[in-house]
């Protein structure tokens, strides 16, 4: 929201730039010129500072972040370290605070920002353990980006189809991602229609309506306790 | 006796499909979303904004009002999926190597192509039963029986969408009735259930099974085919259970709303 107004900035400016270019016609042909051309190049940098700013094109961002996590998880490491590596590139990728108080629900406005900060805390590092085991393998898949859809002004989802390299079927994964200062971060995956977030949602919903925070804490290390399988 | 089962869930659905139209005509005790099933997550813009903290809408309440009976079997499923599912998965993926098992697999999904056709038809969507028809063809011959899939190779003929007699259900405009697990075969909702009897009625297969005069025979191909399907498809099922069941924190929601989001995901393409 904030790059977005900074752009709306830059674009004020570089119209009143011009009016000033335009008020110059009385003067000098020579002074003109110059000025016109100071003009030019300051409208230019300033243009140039204002696509700087701009958010990165979100598919080329996913694609280099998904690009990297498969590169570890396809190093032939044992699932443990490919954890250990993954989870710094995840934490990056996804918008956990987004996430977490997505899955919570409405029932997230009566957490205490103690609870809120434990609950994030713990659930992240659920889906990040969930995902590095389940990325872990032997032979690179292909996928393909679809076009983005845009959702909202800083939102917006990127379909993907996954090819196993062993035949397997191919499954459709979706990426929704939201503009946070200017980079694009995860905030839900769908995996053949099925939405994570909201999944988890669903889970938490009589927990929270029932237990609030403190069940939703215990259910958690309850489940991080539990010992992950990678290759179920 | 081969009749008894599709008949009782026909009977079943119009029951949940006429139950249903008057449930919505008046209002519900425990309010109108007692009636819905979880919105599905879909590719729209629309779906997107529902269901999400920047809607910050409640969870809709699911039509599960047997949860108690589902419940139960959901746990029976659970321990015979684990107990007598899972080693069989294994031992298949220990003796069969994974390219025969991928052939195994596709020539089970070719097999099933008149059930999808029919499906095509019964919808009107006749670009899709084109395809449909395409893909028999390229998989059978190229494929060599439908070993390979061959198809995924010719760009019309990619990403097809598999109907079934339950999306066909759907879009006449029934509605999902209310959730069920059902022993061994898992989640399910009336109408899909329906459908699965459906389903079993359009394979031409399961005709001769039906009108065969030798009884002995027909039942044999019959249970032999049902078996190898079902150890065809059991790594695949066992995998997509376990990943799931260690991932959720009530597995028995998050096998719902699973179910529920992809089905309602596959009603929109």
């Amino acid at each position: 929201m904030d790059a977005k107004q900074n752009n709306n900035r830059r674009w004020t400016q570089i119209d009143a730039d011009k009016g000033m270019a335009g008020e110059l016609d009385h003067s000098d042909f020579r002074s003109r010129r110059s000025r016109r051309f100071l003009g030019l190049l300051t409208s230019g940098f300033i243009a140039l500072s204002a696509f700087a700013a701009s958010p990165v094109d979100p598919v080329g961002q996913l694609r280099s972040e998904v690009d990297q996590v498969l590169a570890i998880a396809y190093s032939g490491q044992s699932s443990e370290t490919v954890a250990d590596r993954v989870r710094p590139l995840l934490e990056k990728d996804f918008a956990f605070d987004v996430v977490t108080r997505q899955a919570i629900g409405p029932g997230w406005r009566q957490f205490s920002p103690g609870e809120q900060q434990k609950v994030t805390d713990l659930f992240s590092r659920l889906v990040i353990r969930i995902y590095a085991a389940r990325v872990v393998g032997t032979q690179r898949p292909n996928i393909t980006y679809g076009k983005t859809v845009t959702l909202a002004p800083d939102r917006c989802e990127i379909p993907t189809r996954v090819t196993a390299a062993n035949g397997d079927r191919p499954y459709s994964v979706v990426y929704r991602l939201i503009n946070l200062s200017g980079s694009w971060r995860i905030y839900d995956v769908l995996i053949e229609g099925v939405s994570f977030v909201a999944n988890y949602r669903a889970q938490f919903d009589e927990l929270v309506q029932h237990g609030g925070a403190a069940a939703v804490i215990k259910t958690l290390e309850a489940k991080l306790a539990e010992p992950i399988n990678p290759n179920s | 006796m081969n009749y008894l089962i599709p008949t009782l869930l026909l009977v079943l659905t119009c029951v949940s499909g006429f139950a249903d139209q008057t449930s919505q005509s008046k209002p519900s005790r425990r309010g109108p979303a007692t009636a819905r099933e979880t919105p599905a997550p879909k590719s729209s813009q629309k779906a997107t904004n529902s269901g999400d903290e920047f809607g910050n809408e409640p969870v809709q309440k699911v039509n599960d009002p047997y949860e108690r009976i589902n419940h139960t079997t959901f746990r029976l499923n659970d321990s015979f999926t684990i107990h007598a599912v899972k080693p069989l998965a294994n031992g298949y993926e220990r003796i069969v190597p994974h390219a025969v098992r991928t052939g195994l697999s596709n020539f089970f999904d070719n097999l099933d192509f008149p059930v999808r056709f029919g499906n095509d038809v019964l919808q009107g969507r006749f670009v899709r039963s084109g395809q449909e028809v395409g893909k028999f063809v390229v998989n059978s011959t190229v494929g060599v029986g439908g070993l390979f899939r061959a198809s995924d190779h010719v760009s019309s003929l990619v990403d097809v969408p598999a109907e079934d007699f339950g999306l066909t259900l759907g879009r006449w405009g029934f509605s999902t009735g209310p959730y069920l697990v059902v022993p061994l075969l898992g989640p399910s909702t009336i109408r899909d259930l329906t459908g699965y009897a459906g389903d079993f009625a359009l394979n031409p297969l399961n005709w001769y099974l039906i009108f065969s005069n030798n009884r002995l025979i027909s039942n044999a191909v019959g249970y032999s085919i049902s078996a190898s399907r079902f150890v065809v498809r059991s790594p695949g099922s066992v995998h997509a259970y376990e990943e799931m069941k260690e991932a959720a924190v009530d597995p028995y929601i998050a096998v719902r709303n699973a179910y529920l989001s992809h089905r309602a995901a596959q009603l929109d393409k």
